[in-house]
């Protein structure tokens, strides 16, 4: 009993590497799939980076054109437009200093900038007694990062005049200053500069460059199509004919799907054994450590073969198989961020963790800017999970299948 | 069991949904002999064939092969089976050696004993000057005899051709033909399946005639044509409408079945002078024009009418 299971495990490995190898060769002579793994990513990812790559909202190399119009010019707005010049100085923002509220608006409405900040002509005069004073941000809709900071530093002005208050009311409860002197103290603490601090990125929120980013979702995206080669292939074994020949063969019958599914995952990792040292001569893509992308690109072409085997499973022709495997395959880019970049905690980020493509995306994340391989770890274990629980499911099927 | 039994089939049955394709086949093949499956299309033939080669999972019934049970997931008794499809299963982008040598493969065949029995084949099918050739390169005779070769590659005991002639040309058909004489002559068991009854007339020892699914007779041509008794075969070539006349004629005393195609009626009657002018005038009364008259002797085509009531071609 042993002697046969072994016997037939033997015939079993045998075999897959027999048609493995056959399929290898006669897909690696069809150029289209030279052009779906490595020309099609590099070359739409050189395109995305140059059209999204600068943009604000896409990539991370975001330039963050702030104005500033000062129509009270008095201590405090002062002090508020000295800390912005000293955030322009550290290159975090670049600074248009405005004559009017009309022309702020307009360099707005013309793209010039991303957001303006006015400050009201009472602004010193209010906060030195105690009154609310109101600073508006005049932001494009088409660059809502940016918006998004001046916002931030004007809140961040709030609280010191907060702060500020509070501080003021606490020494004159101490009876270090006169009641007349609470909003002259007040207005010392808002024009103080906050202070910056700089600490470690959590892997979660790392971000990678857009050109890496752009070339490792396209190339997942690609690597579907690929992937579902597997399915398609044995579909085409079968109208063809050629089918009935293996099965007919003294070899286990799954071999013929482990042979053809271990060809996708050859030419999978054979696309991105090319395509990371590729992009990062060309297009400067900053993969990360090569260990922890080597597991990451292991795992996901594993993943999207399983993924790619249960879809074909339920389709009778090729044609229907590779309908559907298109289907998926844009779906899940599209959830998965290949082409806009998802972020937060919004349902659509929540909605990403189904997809293959975002757990990619997220193992690079996590390794980017010097981070450890082993930062990829979590995704790796995710998408071999994937990979299990469909890829057993399709076999299954597809076992059921190939017995008629 | 007989040690020169090879196949033995017995008591099969598959059923599609409604349609029972295969209706309680039985029948063995020993050592040596041609066995054929006549039928027309749909007859059953390539369902009993997927079951006995282990690619489909009969309903009922057993296949054993020289003794061993043949499952779908058996592995044994298949490496005793070559298998040429009806369809051509063979890959047009690769070369002649490079279809024999990667099914050879899968059959457990060293490279030494692959390159000599390929060479070995490719002379047998007449394809040895385009063995480096790729086989989308190849006429559609020279793919059939390939397809031919691939089964034949690793010896087997038993030989399964499937309607292995359809849509050939005659030079090629001749070829295919005495291909099979050939092995039949060395040894081989082969189960031979078609729909031409000249095929199976010239090759098998012994021919089974089935139809939906059931074996309706089987044995020698010559026990076969012996069930047909005296019985003559009577063809009428005729212009005009046959249907009419063939209604009238299968009423007629003496006529034992009736089938009509353009332009002749096919009849299979006792005594042939007995029925002849009744039988003419009765295909002049309803709209058609007999050009010819030929009296036969029975073959298989005629023991086919005489068992099924329907033509071979049907």
């Amino acid at each position: 009993m042993a002697d046969q299971a072994s016997n037939r495990l033997r015939l079993g490995l045998s075999a897959t590497g027999t048609i493995a190898v056959k399929d290898f060769r006669q897909r690696i002579r069809d150029r289209s799939i030279f052009i779906m793994g490595v020309v099609a990513p590099l070359v739409l990812a050189l395109i995305f980076n140059a059209v999204f790559g600068g943009s604000d909202g896409i990539g991370e190399n975001v330039t963050l054109d702030i104005g500033v119009f000062d129509a009270d010019d008095g201590e405090v707005s002062d002090a508020f437009v000295e800390t912005l010049s000293a955030i322009a100085d550290d290159g975090i923002i670049t600074l248009t200093h405005l004559e009017t509220e009309p022309e702020a608006r307009a360099v707005v409405d013309a793209g010039d900038v991303g957001a303006v900040i006015v400050l009201p002509a009472t602004l010193s005069s209010s906060v030195e007694g105690g009154v609310d004073a109101v600073i508006t941000v005049i932001g494009s809709v088409d660059a809502p990062i940016t918006t998004q900071v001046a916002l931030a530093i004007v809140e961040g002005f709030g609280a010191n005049v907060a702060r500020g208050s509070a501080a003021a009311t606490a020494l004159f409860m101490a009876g270090e200053i006169g009641p007349g002197e609470i909003p002259t103290v007040a207005a010392q603490a808002a024009t103080e500069a906050p202070t910056l601090v700089m600490g470690e990125i959590p892997a979660a929120t790392r971000q990678l460059d857009s050109a890496t980013y752009f070339v490792a979702g396209l190339s997942i995206f690609f690597l579907f199509f690929i992937a579902g080669m597997a399915v398609t292939s044995l579909l085409d074994e079968r109208r063809t004919g050629t089918l009935s020949r293996l099965l007919a063969a003294p070899i286990p019958s799954g071999a013929v799907v482990a042979g053809k599914s271990l060809t996708s995952v050859a030419i999978g990792l054979l696309s991105m054994a090319i395509l990371v040292p590729a992009s990062t001569l060309l297009i400067g893509a900053d993969w990360g450590p090569v260990l922890g992308v080597a597991a990451l690109a292991a795992a996901v072409v594993l993943a999207l073969v399983a993924i790619m085997t249960l879809v074909g499973s339920v389709a009778r022709t090729a044609e229907q198989a590779g309908n559907l495997q298109a289907i998926v395959g844009v779906t899940m880019a599209m959830l998965g961020g290949t082409f806009i970049r998802i972020s937060g905690d919004g349902l659509l980020s929540q909605l990403s963790l189904i997809t293959p493509n975002a757990w990619f995306l997220r193992g690079l994340s996590a390794m980017a800017g010097g981070g450890d391989p082993a930062q990829a770890l979590p995704a790796v274990a995710v998408l071999l999970a994937m990979a299990a629980v469909t890829g057993s499911i399709g076999l299954i099927v597809v076992g059921r299948g190939l017995r008629l | 069991m007989s040690e020169q039994r090879v196949l033995e089939v017995s008591n099969l049955r598959k059923r599609f949904g409604d349609l029972q394709a295969v209706a309680g086949v039985s029948f063995h093949i020993d050592v040596g002999e041609t066995y054929g499956l006549l039928g027309p299309n749909g007859a059953g033939k390539t369902t009993c064939i997927s079951m006995i080669a282990g690619l489909l999972t009969a309903d009922d019934g057993d296949v054993t092969v020289l003794g061993r049970p043949m499952t779908a997931s058996s592995i044994g008794p298949k490496a005793d089976i070559g298998l040429v499809p009806q369809e051509l299963a063979l890959y047009p982008d690769l070369t002649a050696r490079d279809n024999l040598r990667f099914f050879g493969r899968l059959y457990s065949m060293g490279r030494a004993e692959l390159d000599r029995r390929s060479d070995e084949v490719l002379d047998v099918i007449g394809l040895s000057e385009r063995a480096d050739d790729r086989a989308d390169e190849f006429s559609g005779g020279m793919k059939r005899r390939l397809n031919i070769g691939i089964g034949l590659l690793h010896g087997p005991r038993l030989l399964i051709l499937d309607e292995p002639t359809v849509g050939v040309d005659p030079q090629s058909r001749n070829a295919i033909l005495e291909s099979v004489e050939r092995l039949s002559a060395e040894g081989h068991a082969v189960l031979y399946t078609t729909h031409y009854m000249e095929e199976a007339e010239r090759l098998c020892d012994r021919v089974a005639i089935i139809d939906h699914g059931e074996i309706k007779a089987e044995g020698g041509r010559r026990e076969l044509v012996e069930r047909v008794g005296e019985n003559d075969r009577l063809r009428v070539e005729v212009s005009g409408p046959t249907e009419a006349a063939v209604a009238k004629l299968s009423d007629l005393d003496g006529v034992v079945g009736v089938v009509g195609a353009d332009h002749t009626i096919e009849m299979m009657v006792v005594d042939a002078s007995a029925v002849l002018v009744e039988a003419l005038a009765v295909v002049a009364a309803n709209g058609a024009t007999v050009s010819s008259v030929s009296v036969e002797e029975p073959d298989l085509e005629a023991v086919f009418l005489h068992v099924t009531g329907k033509a071979l071609r049907d």
